[in-house]
């Protein structure tokens, strides 16, 4: 772990060294050395402009986020544990998943307007079907054995859901949370670039249209640093909760 | 122990067909197992499974008009070659899946569900991967309602009579398949089944630890007097775990013979395997086995 952490900052160094050369020796607006980028994002922070933005652009984030979660576990519960359900679902669940949920902006602007509203509409849009999809695989692929078990200790379906499938899925529905944040947050500066120009979706049109490279790149790694915490979180609600599970791989 | 009278005049005993009234006189003196009261009375089951492949519907004979009485603290073996629904049958009688004709009785009354006279001990352990082996033996308790410090209490009580009280926070992942079969056992004996229903419980272990098992439930068994149902495809096991060893044919399962095992107890496993008895019925066991299996063919 701790020789992982220091390569990734040697790999960090790496890259910003390069770049501050780089970006020096061409002495172009296409390329700003690091430097004038992170002078640049220092002055977006102090004028409260990147916070403001991306205040708005988290709280889309969270609720869209948070309604994908709610819903796609629920759904992909009832599929995985019902087969008339699945069957009912799974058509328009594949079709969805695979689907460029992008081409659905318009109709959602049709829908819910030009508000907030459609901005929480594709980042759900963007993370569910995923984690639908895995909830339903985790729940299927429970070890009927230990299904079987409990019922010969006389588990009633309740105990049998709550005590047996929900725990032994866990692991693949957080699979699917995972792969969820990282959909929720391109569907965050998605909806901002294409709907209303708001947040920091909106920063990266103004800066890009207005050849500010040095203001462009710094809300880009905000962006990139933000999708990395993001799964960060993920991942040790992960480990919290199922790590029996990483130890097992380890082996 | 080397007093009675069947380890004297083991060979002509095998060689023929069983003379159960002479042999059984003999058991319960030996056990002092006088309570010869019916605890389970399975009258003519019959099983079959529907197997749909294309649109076409098979249906397959699992099993096979079985009838069988087994005795209260009895050690009863099933063995028989893969395929002649023993497993089948287990479950039947932990009520876990329905038949389709007969009956069976536990101490004379029908069952229809798993209850609580019953427990089983699975072949592939059916330990929770998430719960420690404390967690996992209190599973069984937690079903049946008892109060948190009663089931910790029951729980490791078990675990150390089956050795495993130094190991109650540990993952089953982190124990050996013997270790995780002893767990596998003390979550059943923590609900005090009656009737402890075994499915090729030691099938998946190395055969060291095997041999180091059977010895450790036939401890146990004296001590907690249970009736064990024991499925197994091994005829030394069944020899010298049980009172009597059902063999049955393949598909459709059927009852071929049962046969009483005239080996005083406590039975000293090294001893055991080297009695012209025990090596006799395994023989004949595997003769029985042999042309079961050849007339299906």
């Amino acid at each position: 772990m701790n020789s992982r952490i220091g390569t990734h900052v040697l790999s960090l160094l790496s890259l910003a060294a390069l770049w501050e050369i780089a970006g020096r020796a061409m002495n172009s607006t296409l390329i700003p050395p690091l430097s004038q980028i992170g002078a640049a994002w220092w002055k977006l922070l102090m004028s409260g402009k990147l916070l403001a933005n991306l205040s708005m652009s988290l709280t889309t984030l969270a609720i869209g986020f948070s309604l994908a979660v709610l819903f796609g576990i629920v759904v992909g519960l009832l599929m995985g544990r019902f087969r008339a359900v699945e069957h009912f679902l799974d058509l328009y669940v594949n079709a969805l998943m695979s689907a460029p949920t992008t081409a659905f902006v318009p109709v959602l602007i049709l829908w819910f307007g030009l508000g907030v509203e459609s901005r929480i509409a594709v980042v759900f849009l963007f993370a569910v079907f995923v984690i639908i999809i895995n909830t339903m695989t985790g729940v299927k692929q429970v070890d009927t054995v230990l299904v079987e078990m409990a019922r010969s200790f006389g588990a009633r379906e309740r105990e049998v859901f709550f005590k047996i499938i929900l725990p032994a899925a866990l692991p693949a529905i957080m699979a699917g949370l995972r792969l969820g944040i990282g959909r929720a947050v391109k569907g965050m500066v998605t909806a901002e670039m294409l709907l209303t120009l708001t947040g920091i979706g909106a920063m990266i049109m103004q800066y890009g249209s207005s050849f500010a490279t040095d203001s462009l790149f710094a809300v880009i790694l905000t962006i990139l640093v933000i999708a990395l915490l993001t799964m960060r979180a993920v991942q040790w609600l992960d480990r919290r909760l199922t790590g029996w599970k990483a130890e097992i791989a380890i082996e | 122990m080397r007093r009675s009278p069947a380890n004297e005049s083991p060979v002509q005993n095998v060689r023929e067909p069983f003379d159960s009234s002479h042999v059984l006189n003999g058991l319960n003196v030996l056990n002092g197992l006088n309570e010869s009261h019916p605890l389970v009375e399975i009258r003519g089951v019959s099983k079959s499974f529907h197997k749909t492949v294309k649109d076409s519907t098979t249906e397959i004979k699992a099993l096979a008009d079985i009838s069988l009485t087994i005795r209260k603290n009895e050690f009863i073996s099933i063995i028989g070659p893969s395929g002649c629904g023993k497993t089948t049958l287990l479950k039947i009688i932990d009520g876990l899946i329905p038949y389709d004709s007969g009956k069976i009785l536990i101490d004379g009354k029908q069952i229809t569900a798993p209850g609580p006279d019953r427990a089983v001990v699975f072949q592939s352990f059916a330990l929770l991967p998430w719960r420690t082996v404390l967690a996992n033996v209190e599973f069984s308790l937690e079903l049946r309602q008892t109060s948190k410090e009663e089931r910790t209490k029951t729980a490791r009580d078990y675990l150390k009579r089956v050795g495993l009280a130094d190991f109650e926070n540990h993952y089953p992942h982190e124990l050996s398949g013997g270790m995780q079969q002893r767990a596998g056992l003390a979550r059943a004996l923590a609900v005090n089944p009656s009737i402890l229903l075994m499915d090729e419980p030691f099938g998946a272990v190395d055969a060291q630890t095997r041999q180091l098992l059977q010895e450790e439930l036939l401890e146990l068994w004296q001590r907690e007097r249970k009736t064990v149902i024991f499925i197994t495809h091994s005829m030394d096991e069944a020899v010298y775990l049980s009172d009597r060893v059902v063999v049955m044919t393949p598909r459709p399962g059927r009852v071929a013979e049962i046969l009483d095992v005239p080996l005083p107890r406590p039975r000293v496993s090294e001893e055991v395997r080297r009695d012209a008895t025990f090596v006799d019925l395994t023989n004949y066991i595997w003769g029985s086995l042999k042309k079961a299996m050849e007339n299906h063919h």
